[in-house]
C-alpha cells in the first residue's frame, strides 16, 4: 500500500470533504497525518473516548458500533470521525478492526494549522461537516429509532407468542375442565337414570308380581281341589306359562341389576350336593318328558359344607342344565361338580353340563353369552326364552371369581364348564323341620292378614289354611284396619302387604309398635311385592320382624312363620301362656335392651361399646332436659329437634322400640296430627330414655366392677 | 402394596353417631376421618380435599341456626362441583332423598343399624 503524502493527498481529495481544497494544503495535510496499522479485533477508538482524530480508512475493513451493536461496516475509501474537527466531545461509538486494518489519521491540531490559513476553504468545510453532522444525527437518531422499533416488534412478538402460549394453555385447561365437568355430569345424570332405572325396575316387578302372585297362587288352589282331567290339563298349562313368566321376570331383573353392577352375591353356607339335587328335580321331569337321560354327578371329595351363594350357583347350573335339555333331542343331560384341589380352607370346583344336543356352530358360540341373542329368531320361536339366561349366568360365574367356557360343534352335542374357589363354610345346627312337623308347629296360629287386593287375599288365605291345621286367619283390607284389628283381638302374627291404599304397611307397622302392651310386640311379616334390597331394608327399620316376596313359596312362608313363631315360644308374652318356659340364654343387660347391634358393629371390643354407651349418656341427659322444657313449653320445633336427634341414637344403642316411639313423635309432630295423644307419648318416650339412662349406668358399672 | 388412605369428611351433630362411624371406618384401615358437628365447619376445611363427604341432613341441634345439609350440600358443590357426598339422615321421607339426590349427592343413607354397612358398601363401590 502506498501510503506516501502523494498518494495519500489523492485519497484525500477524492473525498467530498476536501474537494475544492487546493492541492498544497492537501499535500500539507497529508504529510501531517499519521499511519494508523490495527490487527483483527483491535479498537481504532472507544465509545465514550475524547476524540481529536480524523481517520481515513486506507486498506482492510473496520465497524462502527455501539457496545455489541454494529451500526456500519467501513471499508477502504470509507471515512469516520469527521465531526472530531469540530467537536471536542467524546465518540458516541466505537470502531474497531476486523482485519489488518491501515488509517490514516488527522488530528484536529494539524486540521487547524493546516487550514487557520485559509479561513474561505476552513469556511467551507466546516460548513460540510455541519450539515454532516446534522445529517449523521439524524441518522443516528433513524438508527436508534429502528434498532428500538426492532426491540419493541421482538419484545412484541416474544410477549404475543408467550400470551398465545399462555392463551393456549389456558384454553387447553378451561377445556379439559369443560370436559372435565361435563363427564361428570353425564355421569351423575348417568347414576341418575340408572337410580330411577331401579326404582322403576322395582315398581314393574311390583306392577307384575303382584297379578302374578294371584295367577300362581289359585292355580295351586285349584290344582288342589280335585280338578277334572280336561281341568288339570288347563291348570297345568296356566301353571307352566306362569312359571315361564316368572322366570322372564326374574332374568329381567337380574341381568339390569348386573349391568348396573347391583347384583351382589350373598355368603352363606352352601351345600353342593344339595344344590345338584335340586337341579335334578327342577329338571328330571322335564328331560324324562322329552325321552331323555338326566344324570347328576358330585365327587365325594367336595366338603359338604362350603360358604357361597347356593341361590345363584343353583341358577346359574339350572339355566345351562335347562338350556342343555331344551336343546336336545335324544340322549343324555349330564351335571357334574368335581373337586379339582381341597386345601385345609377351601375347594377349587369344576362344574359341567354336558349334553348330546343339537350344538353349535362357530358363529353361533361367538355369541352365545351375548344379552337377548340367541342362535337365531328361529330359535327363538322354537324353543322359547328371553336369551338372557346364558348371559346371566356367565356373569353370575364371573361374580364367582370363575369364567365360563363352552365347546360345542353342530350335532355333537355342547358342554359348558366353569371353575370356581369356595372356602370351606361351617356348618350351622339347623333344625331340620319337615313340613309335617312344622304344620304341627304352627298349628292354630292366630293370623291377621292386611292384603289389599282381593285375589292375593284368598290365595293367602287358603294357602295358609291348606298348610297349617286349625289356623285362623282374619283379613283386612288396609293397614288401618290392621291397626284396629290388632287392638280388637290378639293375634300370633301378622302378615302385612307393605303398599296398600289408606294406610300402607310401613305405616301400620309404626303404629302398630307404638302401641302399649303385647299389642305393640306382635310379630309382623311383610309382604311384600318390591324385592329390592332397599325395600327390604325398610321394611325391618320401620320394626317389621321378616319380609316374604310375594309371589310368596309356601316353604318361606312356613320358614318365616316358624321363626317368628319358634322365637315368641322361647320368651313368651302374656298372651300365650301355652307356649314353652321362659328361657333366655343370653339375658341382655338392661331390660328391653339389647347391645347385639353393638356388640356386632364392634366386633366385641368391650372398649369401643363403653365409649359409646357414655356418649350416649351424655346426650341422653341433654335431649331429656331438651324435651322436657319443650313439652312443658309445648315448643313444637324444639321438640322435634330434640326428639330428632335422640331417635338415631335410641337405635344405635339397640333401644329399637323406643326409637320407633321416637319416630312417630317426631312424624306426629312435623304432621300436626293428633296433638291431644302427644304428650302422653312424649312422656312415654322420656320415661323409656330415664329408665334406659339408669340401665346403662348400672351396665357400666357393673362391667367396671367385674 | 397398601393403597393410599381414602380421606373421609364425617359432618354429623350427633357426636355419638359421628363417632361410630368414624371408628368403624378407621378401623378397616383404609380410611382417614375427620369429624365437623357444623357443615360451615367442613366447609372450611374443603381445601384438604376429601375423598367422600359423609353428611347429615339435620346440623343445628347443638348450634342453632346452623345451616342444614342440603344447604351444605349445594354450597360443597359450588366450591367443589365433583365432591362425592353421601347424605345421611334419619329422615325415612322419600322427598327428602329426592332432593339430596337431585341437589348431587352420590347416595342417601338412613341412620339405622344398617347404615355402617350401607356406607361400607357405598364407599367401597365409588
Amino acid at each position: 500500500m502506498n501510503t506516501t503524502p502523494a498518494a495519500l493527498a489523492l485519497k484525500l481529495s477524492r473525498m467530498d470533504m476536501f474537494q475544492s481544497i487546493p492541492e498544497p494544503i492537501l499535500q500539507e495535510l497529508a504529510q501531517k497525518s499519521g499511519i494508523v496499522r490495527k490487527q483483527a479485533g483491535e479498537t481504532v477508538f472507544l465509545k465514550n473516548e475524547p476524540g481529536r482524530s480524523f481517520y481515513l480508512l486506507l486498506e482492510g475493513s473496520a465497524k462502527v458500533h455501539d457496545d455489541d451493536y454494529t451500526v456500519a461496516q467501513m471499508t477502504a475509501g470509507s471515512c469516520f470521525g469527521e465531526l472530531a474537527l469540530l467537536d471536542e466531545g467524546p465518540r458516541s461509538m466505537s470502531v474497531t478492526a476486523n482485519e489488518p486494518t491501515l488509517l490514516a489519521r488527522i488530528d484536529r491540531e494539524v486540521f487547524f494549522e493546516v487550514l487557520g490559513d485559509y479561513p474561505e476553504v476552513m469556511q467551507k468545510i466546516v460548513g460540510l461537516l455541519t450539515r454532516r453532522l446534522r445529517y449523521q444525527t439524524d441518522q443516528t437518531l433513524e438508527q436508534l429509532r429502528r434498532r428500538e422499533e426492532e426491540l419493541t416488534r421482538l419484545v412484541d412478538e416474544r410477549t404475543t407468542e408467550l400470551m398465545r402460549q399462555k392463551e393456549e394453555a389456558e384454553f387447553q385447561r378451561a377445556k379439559a375442565e369443560a370436559e372435565k365437568q361435563e363427564a361428570e355430569y353425564q355421569r351423575r345424570r348417568a347414576e341418575q337414570s340408572e337410580r330411577f332405572e331401579q326404582q322403576f325396575l322395582a315398581n314393574m316387578s311390583h306392577e307384575i308380581r303382584t297379578p302374578m302372585n294371584a295367577v300362581v297362587g289359585m292355580t295351586n288352589l285349584l290344582l288342589q281341589k280335585n280338578p277334572r282331567p280336561d281341568q288339570l290339563r288347563y291348570l297345568d298349562s296356566i301353571r307352566q306359562s306362569s312359571d315361564a313368566l316368572l322366570v322372564i321376570l326374574n332374568d329381567i331383573l337380574d341381568i339390569s341389576k348386573i349391568q348396573a353392577g347391583r347384583l351382589e352375591l350373598e355368603w352363606t353356607e352352601l351345600r353342593a350336593a344339595e344344590i345338584l339335587e335340586q337341579v335334578m328335580t327342577t329338571l328330571q321331569f322335564r328331560a324324562e318328558e322329552k325321552g331323555l337321560e338326566f344324570r347328576v354327578e358330585c365327587d365325594p371329595a367336595i366338603p359338604p359344607v362350603l360358604t357361597g351363594d347356593p341361590v345363584r350357583l343353583q341358577q346359574i347350573l339350572i339355566n345351562l342344565a335347562g338350556n342343555a335339555v331344551k336343546f336336545t333331542e335324544k340322549g343324555q343331560v349330564t351335571v357334574s361338580a368335581q373337586a379339582l384341589s381341597t386345601t385345609g380352607t377351601g375347594c377349587r370346583m369344576l362344574f359341567e353340563v354336558r349334553d348330546t344336543g343339537i350344538g353349535m356352530t362357530p358363529d353361533q358360540l361367538a355369541i352365545v353369552f351375548e344379552s337377548f341373542r340367541q342362535a337365531s329368531g328361529e330359535t327363538t320361536r322354537k324353543y322359547g326364552g328371553t336369551g338372557l339366561g346364558l348371559s346371566i349366568s356367565k356373569q353370575l360365574v364371573e361374580l364367582f371369581g370363575g369364567r365360563i367356557e363352552v365347546e360345542s360343534a353342530p350335532g355333537a352335542g355342547s358342554v359348558f364348564r366353569f371353575e370356581i374357589s369356595l372356602e370351606k363354610g361351617v356348618a350351622q345346627s339347623k333344625s331340620e323341620t319337615t313340613a309335617a312337623e312344622a304344620a304341627e308347629t304352627l298349628r292354630g296360629l292366630r293370623i291377621l292378614l292386611a292384603e289389599d287386593n282381593a285375589f292375593n287375599r284368598v290365595v293367602a288365605v287358603e294357602t295358609l289354611e291348606l298348610l297349617i291345621p286349625d289356623v285362623r286367619v282374619c283379613a283386612v283390607e288396609n293397614g288401618r284396619e290392621a291397626l284396629e284389628q290388632v287392638q280388637a283381638m290378639p293375634f300370633d302374627v301378622v302378615l302385612m302387604d307393605v303398599s296398600m291404599p289408606v294406610m300402607d304397611g310401613l305405616e301400620a307397622t309404626r303404629a302398630i309398635r307404638a302401641l302399649d302392651g303385647p299389642a305393640g310386640a306382635i310379630p309382623v311379616i311383610a309382604f311384600t311385592a318390591s324385592v329390592t334390597k332397599q325395600e327390604v331394608t325398610k321394611c325391618l327399620s320401620t320394626g317389621m320382624n321378616a319380609c316374604v316376596p310375594k309371589p310368596f313359596k309356601e316353604a318361606e312362608l312356613i320358614g318365616a312363620l316358624m321363626d317368628i313363631v319358634i322365637r315368641n315360644r322361647r320368651q313368651p308374652t302374656a298372651e300365650t301362656p301355652e307356649s314353652g318356659p321362659a328361657a333366655n340364654p343370653d339375658p341382655p343387660p338392661a331390660s328391653g335392651v339389647s347391645l347385639d347391634f353393638l356388640e356386632q358393629l364392634t366386633g366385641g371390643n368391650q372398649a369401643r361399646i363403653r365409649k359409646y354407651l357414655g356418649m350416649y349418656l351424655e346426650s341422653a341427659s341433654g335431649s331429656l332436659s331438651k324435651m322436657e322444657a319443650a313439652l312443658a313449653a309445648n315448643d313444637h320445633d324444639a321438640l322435634h329437634r330434640a326428639v330428632h336427634t335422640i331417635k338415631p341414637q335410641l337405635r344405635m344403642i339397640g333401644l329399637v322400640e323406643t326409637a320407633d316411639l321416637a319416630q312417630e313423635i317426631e312424624t306426629q309432630v312435623l304432621e300436626d296430627s293428633d296433638p291431644a295423644s302427644l304428650p302422653e307419648k312424649v312422656n312415654r318416650l322420656l320415661d323409656a330414655v330415664r329408665r334406659s339412662v339408669a340401665a346403662f349406668k348400672q351396665y357400666l358399672q357393673e362391667m367396671k366392677d367385674s | 402394596m397398601a393403597e393410599a388412605q381414602k380421606k373421609i369428611f364425617v359432618v354429623d351433630d350427633d357426636n355419638m353417631f359421628a363417632t361410630m362411624l368414624a371408628d368403624h371406618l378407621e378401623e378397616q384401615g383404609r380410611y382417614t376421618v375427620s369429624n365437623y358437628g357444623t357443615g360451615e365447619a367442613c366447609l372450611e376445611h374443603l381445601g384438604e380435599k376429601p375423598d367422600v363427604i359423609i353428611l347429615d341432613y339435620y346440623l343445628d341441634s347443638n348450634v342453632p341456626g346452623a345451616k342444614n345439609g342440603l344447604a351444605i350440600l349445594q354450597a360443597i358443590h359450588k366450591a367443589a362441583p365433583a365432591q362425592k357426598v353421601i347424605m345421611l339422615s334419619s329422615q325415612e321421607h322419600y322427598g327428602v332423598a329426592l332432593q339430596t339426590i337431585a341437589s348431587g349427592a352420590v347416595s342417601y343413607v338412613i341412620k339405622d343399624l344398617q347404615s355402617f354397612k350401607e356406607i361400607d358398601s357405598i364407599l367401597a363401590e365409588l
